[in-house]
């Protein structure tokens, strides 16, 4: 039996306006992959944030090598030995690779200088025992592929020395093939006794690294099993806690005429390739893909925000062209944008002027502006949406996740576009607010809107939309509608993962 | 009720530790200085401020878009010279009065167009250099004086018992507060500055809300450059040079935020007085000229530390 490195026991971690972890469990034995599992805003990452001491717990406490230990900073996490893999990578493009791993801690000559001989061999060596020798140490970050990147930010993990290792989607951005060869280091680094926390929610590689897994909630731990002693199914519901039916909310109703149509739309960073796309009033479309398939690229091309290269955009079969986000609001189209804090809302402002921000010059034509009636404004989404604050005038960054989303959806609803085009809009936020939205969203479409959803998580594209569009990079793959056979997570799921359409399957 | 209503706003918004500042200086002044106090004295400051005013009222708009103008000096200088040459060279008053108005304009929409591309501070610190170039060359390195009367009026001369410095300065300030405050402009500057990446996926017209904002900064900088042209009964190339950077200063102490989104009219009105009364009382008290940019100095740094520190303690507070 395999000694225990790491225990954290009744960990409990409060942000502003919500519990993120609730007297959360987990342990981590050597040379074993432990994979945190669960949906987005469940706690896996402020988990694994609390492991290496980037955040403080209110309550609980961790013990490494049987003795409590309280991080202050994930330096003193390092010191002992626990390092984190990130999923953004942390390195530094304009300088070489041995530099980077040594990044604040180079060697010095004994003039002090910085001994770049010594750092090019300990790197070489490190790069070595990754079977990675053919990236050149003294090469700059910025000249190597994401894989090789990835290798050089494990090269550096391992410069520490590590005995815990944290992986926070570290396929994320990966090819297939370098996926392989990650989890080959990954293995490795197990036989050397090193004990890793694997957080992913893309259940297909479970079963390939995998020996335990946890999965966790709304912040609260359901489960720690074997891998083996799970199937997909148990995960999924764990992983959800109801019967996915229940959560989305989709009402049958009419659609009639096209409201949105594209054309072999094509953009001029090669992210989005002949996309042909088409939505209804009164139909909410989903468009499926992985992480960088070129879903959001699509959404931003219609909004305007990145110039089209080549193809047509019909609305209300009128070829028409938004060339900026004026233009595309003018047509009567909206983004609810994937990053809520950086591109939905003016974080310092308050609620009422972010409730206003797009319908400002609709309800003022007069150029003059009347705070009693912006207030009135607010008050009234504040009250639809239930907007949980005492007042619409307070800053949005007091708002929880949830909250901060219903400004923005409040801010598109006070506008009342035709054509809503929904990025990622439950992303981080709580199972109340997620219901809530899905609500609103199959409400908005039985008023005859149209609505095109785009998102990562499977369960909520198949419960909410009435036709799914999956893509791959950059190119619509396959068309799949409700009440179809393949109407379902598996079918769905290989073809975004593969790239291959049902219509191909058949052909070969 | 509604005072305790009123009050807890001032109190929230960035305006008031600028208020709070006035006010301190002012108590402190009137004990210092016994002839701080007199009605000709109060009047003096407000006359001393006015020019000050109407350079850092269109500033504000500047920086509330997270944008910078380090050229309001030299436009100033520039106008004001190319003005007094205008009237000297027999164009009417009222004519090119107009034509230096249009100039900042012309100015700010390039001041705006490159800020568009390049860092305002830099661009316009650019701009700066070739404003001042000009106003040299428009001067042939003399100095025009004896500018024909009418015009030195908007500068000495008072409506009823009031100076016509203060009575430009007030409608400025004025009207630049309602476009701030009561417009949708004014409510896509500050959108825009608050953050401008949500404000582009909120349809706001970006280059139109920064151009417009630099457009206004300009033309007050112009009218500031007339009236200084007017109450010299001169123009000389380097005249406003001095106020550039006091400029800034103004808009500063008045806790409009350098990074954009936070502030207004109001404080930059405060900081105006402020500045004005340092410098009011200094030479009240007879000390040297020489150490009146040390003072100004330090007095932005207090205030600018003591904003950082207060938003700082607020944050935490509210988490």
């Amino acid at each position: 039996m395999a000694e225990t490195i790491l225990k954290a026991r009744h960990i409990t971690k409060l942000f502003p306006g919500m519990k993120a972890l609730d007297d959360v469990d987990f342990d981590l034995q050597e040379g074993e992959v432990h994979i945190l599992v669960g949906e987005n805003g469940a706690g896996k990452s402020t988990l694994a944030k609390v492991i290496l001491g980037a955040y403080k717990a209110e309550e609980g406490e961790v013990t490494f090598d049987n003795e409590v230990v309280k991080f202050n900073g994930t330096k003193e996490a390092l010191a002992k030995g626990i390092v984190a893999v990130y999923q953004e990578f942390t390195l530094v493009p304009h300088i070489s690779v041995a530099q980077n791993i040594f990044l604040n801690r180079e060697y010095r000559t004994k003039l002090g200088l910085i001994d770049h001989k010594r750092m090019e061999r300990e790197a070489q060596r490190l790069m070595e025992s990754l079977n990675c020798e053919y990236i050149d140490v003294k090469s700059h970050v910025k000249t190597l592929s994401v894989a090789e990147q990835q290798m050089v930010e494990i090269a550096k993990a391992l410069s520490f020395k590590p005995r815990v290792m944290v992986f926070d989607e570290p396929t994320a951005t990966l090819s297939e093939r370098e996926v392989d060869s990650l989890f080959a280091q990954i293995h490795r680094l197990k036989k050397e006794g090193i004990g890793i926390v694997y957080v992913s929610h893309r259940m297909q590689e479970f079963p390939l690294i995998g020996d335990r897994i946890t999965i966790l909630r709304d912040g609260v731990k359901i489960k720690t099993v074997d891998i083996d002693a799970c199937s997909n199914e148990e995960l999924v519901n764990m992983m959800v806690g109801r019967d996915v039916s229940q959560v989305y909310v989709r009402t049958q109703n009419e659609h009639t005429g096209t409201a949105l149509r594209t054309q072999n739309l094509c953009d001029y960073k090669g992210k989005v390739k002949n996309v042909s796309i088409s939505v209804r009033r009164g139909e909410i479309v989903g468009i499926a893909g992985l992480v960088g398939a070129g879903r959001t690229e699509t959404a931003e091309l219609l909004y305007g925000i990145e110039p089209v290269k080549s193809g047509d955009v019909f609305i209300n079969e009128k070829n028409v062209l938004p060339k900026c986000p004026q233009n595309a609001v003018k047509l009567g189209i909206g983004l609810v944008s994937e990053d809520r804090k950086l591109q939905g809302l003016a974080l310092d402002e308050s609620i009422a002027l972010n409730t206003v921000a797009v319908s400002l010059k609709k309800v003022f034509p007069n150029f003059f502006i009347s705070n009693k009636k912006i207030n009135e404004i607010a008050l009234d989404y504040k009250k639809r949406l239930r907007i949980a604050t005492t007042s619409v005038n307070k800053a949005c960054k007091y708002l929880s996740g949830g909250n901060q989303q219903k400004v923005v959806l409040a801010k598109w609803l006070s506008f009342n576009p035709d054509i809503l085009i929904f990025d990622e809009p439950t992303r981080g936020i709580d199972v109340a607010a997620k219901m809530e939205i899905y609500g609103l969203m199959d409400r908005l479409a039985s008023e005859g809107k149209a609505i095109i959803m785009i998102s990562s998580e499977l369960p909520e594209v198949i419960g909410m939309s009435d036709r799914i569009y999956i893509m791959h990079e950059g190119e619509i793959v396959d068309e799949i509608r409700r009440g179809s056979e393949e109407f379902n997570s598996e079918s769905i799921g290989a073809r975004m993962m593969l790239g291959t359409g049902g219509t191909e399957d058949a052909e070969k | 009720m509604k005072a305790k209503r009123l009050f807890g706003e001032i109190k929230s918004s960035k305006v008031f530790y600028s208020l709070v500042g006035l006010i301190v200086l002012i108590i402190i002044s009137a004990v210092i200085a016994p002839n701080f106090r007199t009605v000709d004295n109060l009047i003096t400051i407000f006359r001393q401020a006015s020019i000050l005013l109407v350079l850092s009222a269109g500033l504000t708009a500047v920086l509330l878009t997270g944008g910078m103008d380090l050229s309001v000096g030299a436009t100033a200088g520039f106008v004001g010279c190319i003005c007094a040459r205008m009237m000297k060279e027999g164009v009417p008053i009222l004519a090119a009065f107009a034509i230096g108005i249009l100039i900042g304009m012309i100015v700010g929409i390039v001041n705006g167009f490159l800020a568009g591309i390049l860092p305002s501070f830099i661009a316009t610190y650019g701009t700066n250099w070739v404003l001042g170039g000009l106003a040299i060359i428009v001067m042939q390195g003399a100095v025009i004086y004896d500018l024909p009367k009418n015009f030195t009026q908007i500068g000495v001369g008072h409506t009823g018992p009031v100076s016509n410095l203060i009575i430009i300065a007030v409608i400025v300030v004025v009207v630049i507060y309602i476009l701030l405050q009561r417009t949708t402009y004014g409510r896509q500057v500050y959108a825009y500055g608050s953050n401008p990446v949500a404000a582009k996926y909120s349809a706001v017209p970006m280059k139109r809300i920064m151009v417009s904002s630099f457009m206004m900064c300009s033309m007050c900088a112009g009218l500031a450059g007339m009236l200084i042209t007017a109450r010299l009964n001169a123009a000389d190339a380097a005249m406003g040079d001095s106020y550039g950077l006091q400029t800034v200063a103004a808009v500063v102490i008045g806790g409009t935020s350098m990074l954009g989104g936070e502030g207004g009219v109001v404080g930059t009105v405060i900081g105006s007085l402020i500045l004005t009364i340092i410098v009011n009382v200094m030479n009240l008290k007879g000390i040297s000229s020489f150490a009146q940019g040390m003072v100004v100095g330090i007095v932005i740094i207090a205030m600018v530390l003591f904003d950082t520190y207060t938003k700082r303690k607020q944050e935490r507070s509210a988490v």
